[in-house]
């Protein structure tokens, strides 16, 4: 019953478990989600899930990776429905529904050099495009990630970042945070500047940013700054929505909708909406 | 005036009945035993719209209503399923038949604009269960009041289709016009007396008169370019000083349609319900996300969206500007703010 319901109303989750739970840093965990007919839907690198737990809400999520069973959804604890999700256990019964969003735009990438700028739990939108782009190796040209946090404990995704990542082929990655305690010798600092310092040349590259709003705002003067251009950056927005369907108006932006012409905007595409976000 | 001056003699069902004035309890009692039959009723000295043929004495000199009759479609308080330690069980009922009665030509607009704004993409199947059984017996417009400027949008006072029946106050009785199959065989269940083709001269004498009766205004022309040179007009620092950011002017908005998702656990704890209800970008937390950040923090960020979103951004969304000008927000607003004055002022009039 619940199967057919789910079809026919866009608003109503498929119900799923957690199956799987991987404490990232101290405040994210990746949950591994799946259904009882299996991977609840395929997305495409960079769109997102709309995840609730039954009497407590339901939030927008990126989609951070997926395996041929299940969806992983990197989240951090900031509120309500995040905090019930961080005390939940393996079994723990939740609502899923997507995939939304217009995801990476991948036609435009192939080819290119590619620079993956996050911070924080902004890694986890833009992993499920760097894991696609490690996957679909022969399809793109260098792979750049720099990525930063507060602190070595809230590095996100520490196995890709040290281990999977840097045996990339034609993958250079490196990683910074704001202050480092007394096992990090690594470099130190902000991640817009730590770019800059870097000087990563903007030809041939499309740069992939996402961050805290704070973040992103400087990462995007950085990158301006490097010779950039509006059409060679990409991010993606984070705005709070309630159905996920562009009805809800919560992520209304000028004449678009996060939720469907989103999440994913070229800074170009950014720059003909109203300047709020 | 940009907005063209109608003829009335463009029709595209040519049956033209009329029906008394004090033949209309009647009717609606009649229409009452067949549909759900709201209209607009006295509730101290404002109008509602609310069940009629059971007492409740339909008022077709009505100005305007409080709420839109979109609360007829997009309920303020609505729940989508319940759920249970089974599974979840959807909560689209079989919908009784509804007829909107006296529905003013700036709300049937606001309704076509719904319509496209719970289709476009997916559809919601709770509002379309709703609309798709929904009449609309439309009464056009003769007296316009003082917080009207429907002409200014050609959304009113008088309306060219969008409705199955039509009334127009023609004097001593409502000529009656058909805009469809179902339109039609409401005429023909009740029996109407037919109406001479002159009647339209009538109708076009009341819709002459109407015209002249308004008093605000809302010039469309350039309204885009104005809106997309003025995000940094200094009247907006003024609206953030005078806004309370009490959402009234979203709520009784025809064409608003925002809603909250929230979960509601049952007393047992064991079983719930996912709600939605109306929401409001006028409201602090509205565009606020995780860790606090908010988007539009200021009121003047809240005021200028609401205002933006209905006169420039419904058309790329839409394809018609999100305003009908029924002055519902004029009227309800405790700091007069006026949407009409507003753009005036950015003109610099």
């Amino acid at each position: 019953m619940v199967e057919a319901v789910a079809r026919a109303n866009p608003l109503v989750p498929e119900l799923g478990k957690i199956i799987k739970i991987v404490d990232e840093t101290p405040d994210v965990k990746t949950f591994h989600i799946t259904t009882e007919k299996g991977k609840p839907f395929t997305p495409l690198p960079g769109q997102l899930a709309m995840l609730s737990i039954l009497d407590v809400g339901e939030a927008m999520f990126s989609i951070t990776s997926q395996g041929p069973e299940h969806l992983e959804l990197a989240i951090k604890k900031v509120g309500m429905l995040t905090e019930a999700l961080h005390e939940a256990e393996v079994g723990q019964t939740v609502g899923i529904r997507g995939p939304y969003g217009n995801g990476f735009p991948l036609e435009m990438l192939v080819g290119k050099d590619l620079l993956f700028i996050g911070g924080g739990i902004g890694l986890a939108p833009v992993r499920s495009l760097i894991n696609y782009c490690a996957e679909h190796r022969e399809q793109f040209g260098h792979m750049w990630i720099i990525y930063g946090a507060r602190s070595p404990a809230d590095l996100c995704f520490k196995e890709d970042l040290f281990q999977n990542w840097p045996r990339v082929p034609n993958c250079r990655v490196d990683v910074t945070v704001d202050k480092g305690d007394e096992n990090w010798t690594g470099p130190e600092g902000f991640v817009p500047a730590f770019v800059e310092k870097l000087n990563p040349s903007p030809k041939g590259k499309i740069a992939v940013t996402c961050g805290p709003p704070i973040m992103i705002k400087f990462v995007l003067q950085s990158l301006e700054k490097l010779g950039f251009q509006d059409d060679q950056i990409i991010t993606t927005l984070e705005m709070r929505m309630k159905c996920g369907i562009g009805k809800c108006g919560r992520c209304n932006l000028g004449s678009r909708y996060v939720c469907l012409d989103g999440p994913v905007f070229t800074l170009a595409q950014l720059k003909q909406l109203p300047n709020e976000y | 005036m940009s907005v063209p001056v109608m003829k009335v003699t463009e029709m595209k069902w040519p049956a033209l009945s009329l029906l008394d004035k004090d033949g209309i309890a009647e009717f609606a009692e009649n229409l009452a035993e067949r549909y759900l039959v709201f209209g607009p009723v006295a509730k101290g000295s404002e109008y509602v719209f609310a069940p009629v043929g059971k007492g409740e004495v339909l008022e077709l000199n009505y100005h305007t209503t409080i709420l839109p009759p979109k609360k007829l479609l997009h309920q303020p308080f609505e729940v989508l399923f319940s759920f249970h330690e089974d599974g979840i069980q959807e909560n689209i009922v079989e919908q009784p038949k509804q007829i909107i009665f006296g529905i003013h030509p700036c709300d049937v607009h606001a309704i076509q604009i719904l319509d496209k704004a719970y289709s476009v993409e997916y559809e919601d199947p709770y509002y379309m269960n709703k609309r798709k059984n929904t009449l609309i017996i439309a009464l056009n417009c003769s007296e316009p009041a003082e917080t009207c400027f429907c002409q200014s949008l050609g959304t009113g006072p008088f309306l060219k289709d969008g409705y199955d029946l039509l009334l127009t106050d023609i004097g001593e009785a409502y000529l009656v016009e058909v805009g469809s199959e179902a339109g039609m065989e409401l005429v023909e269940a009740v029996n109407l007396r037919p109406a001479a083709r002159v009647a339209l001269v009538e109708k076009q004498k009341v819709y002459e008169n109407a015209r002249r009766k308004f008093r605000k205004r809302l010039l469309t022309q350039g309204l885009h370019e104005l809106l997309e040179s003025n995000f940094r007009h200094p009247i907006w620092e003024k609206l953030k000083e005078e806004c309370l950011a009490c959402g009234s002017c979203t709520m009784v908005c025809p064409t608003c349609f925002c809603y909250n998702v929230v979960d509601k656990l049952d007393l047992s704890l064991k079983s719930g319900k996912r709600t939605r209800e109306w929401d409001s970008c006028m409201l602090l937390e509205y565009a606020q996300v995780a860790l606090g950040h908010n988007f539009r923090k200021d009121r003047d960020a809240r005021v200028k969206q609401r205002i933006y979103h209905k006169l420039l951004y419904y058309e790329p969304q839409f394809g018609t500007l999100g305003c009908v000008g029924c002055g519902r927000c004029i009227k309800t607003c405790v700091k007069k703010i006026d949407i009409t004055d507003v753009v005036s002022r950015i003109r610099g009039e």
